[in-house]
């Protein structure tokens, strides 16, 4: 065994006991090549705090400006209804938000990204924390993003969110330099240990690029690490339709715990043929020796 | 450590060690790991055993085309979306001319081969396929021909009434290299059966086919198509019934799994996911203990399952393809060119190199020594719409009625 396998066990008891990482060990943890030990440490992780358990859930989506004749239905199977921008005027994005309320059956309505709600604020001159109370007031329960590499004040931003009652229903990355991901990870850390509200950590990058794509070590490789380095977040979450239930499923056995985004209808295929999206997510995190519970964006199990 | 978790370890320990010791495993050690090791553990005992094998580190790729000579096939496998009924107005053939077509973009691209296989034509006479392979000898006297898997070879035996070892040594004679190994899906009568395809092929029969390509000189693939109605001993009866063949012949080259793709097939259901196939992709490393190369199936698995193969057993990574129809037709639709299998490659950390069939090493990455248009989407048989009858059709004799009166009018 070489000294690199043998450190690579001590962790496998560091992280079974829930014992924090040394510096030294955080180095080791992301010089590893060794991509199952790896896994197997984030899979540890992982079953210490959610045993068998992976949570998953429906999301639909809507734009915040409607086209003319499109139609404005929620399908009752969301446990989120996500308004996605442009954010161009409060409070056309207040009545948005009132109608979709209007129609979400008592569930949690999330809306825009941190960075362009803040972004919209320099540019207009109002502070964030009066917007975020307005489309608070509106009915707003979530923020649906925070892109971690697109926030310029990420603690103030995130306290702004806190302050005004609502939550943030996932950090996420847009599209970092593989380069700059650890110390988002690390400022992350930092940010979740002064807020501690923070539930849902999504470590793959939101952009995906068409003629180089991330690969699945990379994917799994980041996955696992913001498992283990990221510690103080409890969910880690892959996005179901972004990377395919492929991806998806093995991230699983990676660190995740959670699968974001699962489509809230069946999906249709050419010759009637249709495909239960509650069956597949269902199917694969069986296959993959977990138990699925359906959960709503509050994190409500359903 | 939770008190079943060490229950389980304690009974795969045992099988563990052997794996270690190199021991070969026994069908239903081989099941208890299949079914109990957690994903990660087989991963690295299924890496343990390829990391022996290939000590130095390369990962294996082929520049070649995935060609379909006919979408008629009379088999009617319920399992397949690829092929057409004779006398469907979707069916065609591919005429020389177009495949010699194929071939020039392939050599342009550094290819060395095509991977011929098409549906059980009965229109198409072993005659059509000596012309072919001479034809393309002829033109590409260094150009390999990997064509015919196993049923199709008894097709043409039973369409010529000539015994499967004088088709071989015909088709031989006019030009074949190698023998892929598809259609084997799974070696199991049972299994056969129910898929409609015990007809085209017996498991008896697939492999006394191989045996007489082996014993003729010629080396072969073996492959399995799983995740249809069978069960893991099923699975595992394959994996040791190629085994005990290649005990006996030594002839294979490689191992190719993929799951059944069901979209638009008479089966349907659902596809096996990610997870099962890299489990299954490592038993068969450990079971397949005297088979050199496992190939990765990014064609039905992406490129990122594809590229997690490295880790769970697999030493290459397949081919580019350039064309594909088959899973194309059930439903997945995914590329890799070679610029990609290479970046795949060298991410996992290993040196990426290209082959011929023969696991022969050729050289590094064509598109590092000269400029390579890039591949995004596959290429298909043909362009959608195009119905054209190739006229040399005409000098061979059709078997079936719709063919013969299709022969007599164009003549
Ligand atoms: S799998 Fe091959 S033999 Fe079976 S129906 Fe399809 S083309 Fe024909």
């Amino acid at each position: 065994m070489s000294d690199a396998q043998g450190a690579m066990g001590d962790l496998t008891a560091k992280v079974a006991a829930g014992e924090p990482l040394s510096s030294q060990d955080r180095d080791l943890l992301v010089a590893t090549r060794d991509l199952l030990a790896l896994g197997m440490l984030a899979d540890e992780a992982r079953r210490r705090r959610h045993g068998d358990r992976v949570t998953f859930v429906r999301v639909a989506r809507m734009p915040c400006r409607p086209r003319q004749g499109e139609p404005s239905e929620v399908p009752p199977t969301a446990g989120e209804i996500r308004i996605d921008g442009p954010i161009e005027d409060v409070v056309q994005a207040a009545a948005r938000i009132r109608e979709v309320l209007a129609l979400s059956d008592g569930q949690p309505v999330s809306a825009f990204t941190l960075g362009e709600l803040d972004r919209w604020s320099s540019e207009n001159g109002i502070p964030l924390g009066d917007i975020l109370r307005q489309l608070r007031e509106a009915g707003l329960e979530l923020v649906a993003e925070a892109e971690l590499d697109r926030l310029e004040r990420s603690l103030e931003a995130c306290e702004a969110v806190a302050t005004s009652g609502l939550t943030i229903a996932r950090v996420t990355m847009k599209d970092p330099p593989p380069q700059g991901v650890l110390s988002l990870f690390a400022e992350l850390r930092s940010l979740q240990s002064a807020l501690g509200s923070l539930r849902a950590f999504a470590p793959l990058p939101r952009t995906l690029s068409a003629l180089a794509p991330s690969t699945g070590y990379d994917d799994v490789k980041q996955v696992a690490l913001a498992r283990l380095l990221v510690d103080n977040v409890p969910t880690i979450q892959v996005d179901w339709s972004l990377y395919g239930p492929k991806l998806a499923q093995v991230a699983l056995s990676f660190g995740a715990d959670d699968v974001d985004a699962v489509s809230p209808v069946n999906d249709a295929g050419a010759e009637g043929w249709r495909r239960s999206a509650l069956e597949e997510i269902r199917r694969n995190v069986a296959a993959a020796s977990l138990v699925p519970v359906e959960r709503n964006g509050r994190f409500e199990l359903l | 450590m939770r008190d079943t978790d060490s229950l389980m370890s304690q009974h795969l320990a045992p099988i563990v060690e052997k794996v270690e010791a190199g021991d070969r495993l026994s069908a239903d050690a081989a099941l208890c790991l299949y079914r109990d090791a957690p994903t990660h553990q087989l991963g690295q005992l299924a890496d343990l055993v390829c990391r022996r094998k290939h000590q130095d580190g390369i990962v294996t790729y082929i520049v070649d085309r995935n060609v379909n000579y006919t979408n008629v096939c009379v088999a009617k496998c319920n399992f397949c979306a690829f092929y057409r009924p004779v006398g469907s107005s979707e069916g065609y053939v591919l005429g020389f001319d177009e495949i010699f077509r194929k071939i020039d973009e392939t050599i342009e691209l550094g290819g060395v081969q095509l991977l011929l296989q098409g549906g059980h034509n009965p229109d198409l006479p072993l005659r059509w396929f000596e012309d072919l392979f001479r034809a393309v000898k002829q033109r590409y006297p260094d150009f390999r021909l990997h064509a015919l898997s196993p049923p199709e070879v008894i097709h043409l035996s039973r369409l010529s009434q000539l015994s499967v070892p004088e088709v071989i040594d015909r088709l031989v004679r006019a030009g074949l290299d190698s023998i892929p190994g598809g259609g084997a899906e799974i070696l199991v009568d049972r299994v056969r059966t129910l898929l409609h395809c015990y007809g085209k092929a017996t498991s008896d029969e697939w492999l006394d086919v191989m045996r007489h390509a082996h014993r003729a000189g010629l080396r072969t693939t073996a492959t399995m198509m799983y995740g249809t109605v069978e069960t893991l001993e099923e699975r595992l009866e394959h994996l040791c019934r190629l085994r005990e063949l290649q005990d006996e012949t030594g002839g294979f080259t490689a191992f190719i799994t993929w799951s059944f793709q069901p979209a638009h097939t008479e089966r349907g259901g659902s596809e096996a996911t990610g997870v099962e196939y890299l489990r299954t992709l490592a038993i068969a490393r450990l079971v397949l203990d005297n088979f050199d190369n496992l190939q990765a199936s990014w064609v039905t698995q992406g490129g990122k399952v594809g590229q997690l193969s490295l880790a769970f057993g697999a030493n290459d990574m397949g081919s580019v393809m350039i064309e594909e129809n088959v899973v194309r037709a059930a439903g997945a639709a995914y590329c890799m060119d070679e610029v990609e299998i290479v970046r795949n490659i060298e991410n996992a950390g290993f040196i990426p190199m290209r082959r011929n069939m023969h696991y022969e090493i050729l050289g590094g990455p064509v598109f590092r020594a000269r400029e390579i248009p890039r591949v995004l989407e596959l290429a298909t048989a043909r362009a959608e719409g195009d119905t054209s009858v190739p006229p040399e059709l005409r000098q061979y004799p059709a078997k079936s009625w719709v063919g013969k009166a299709e022969r007599q009018r164009r003549s």
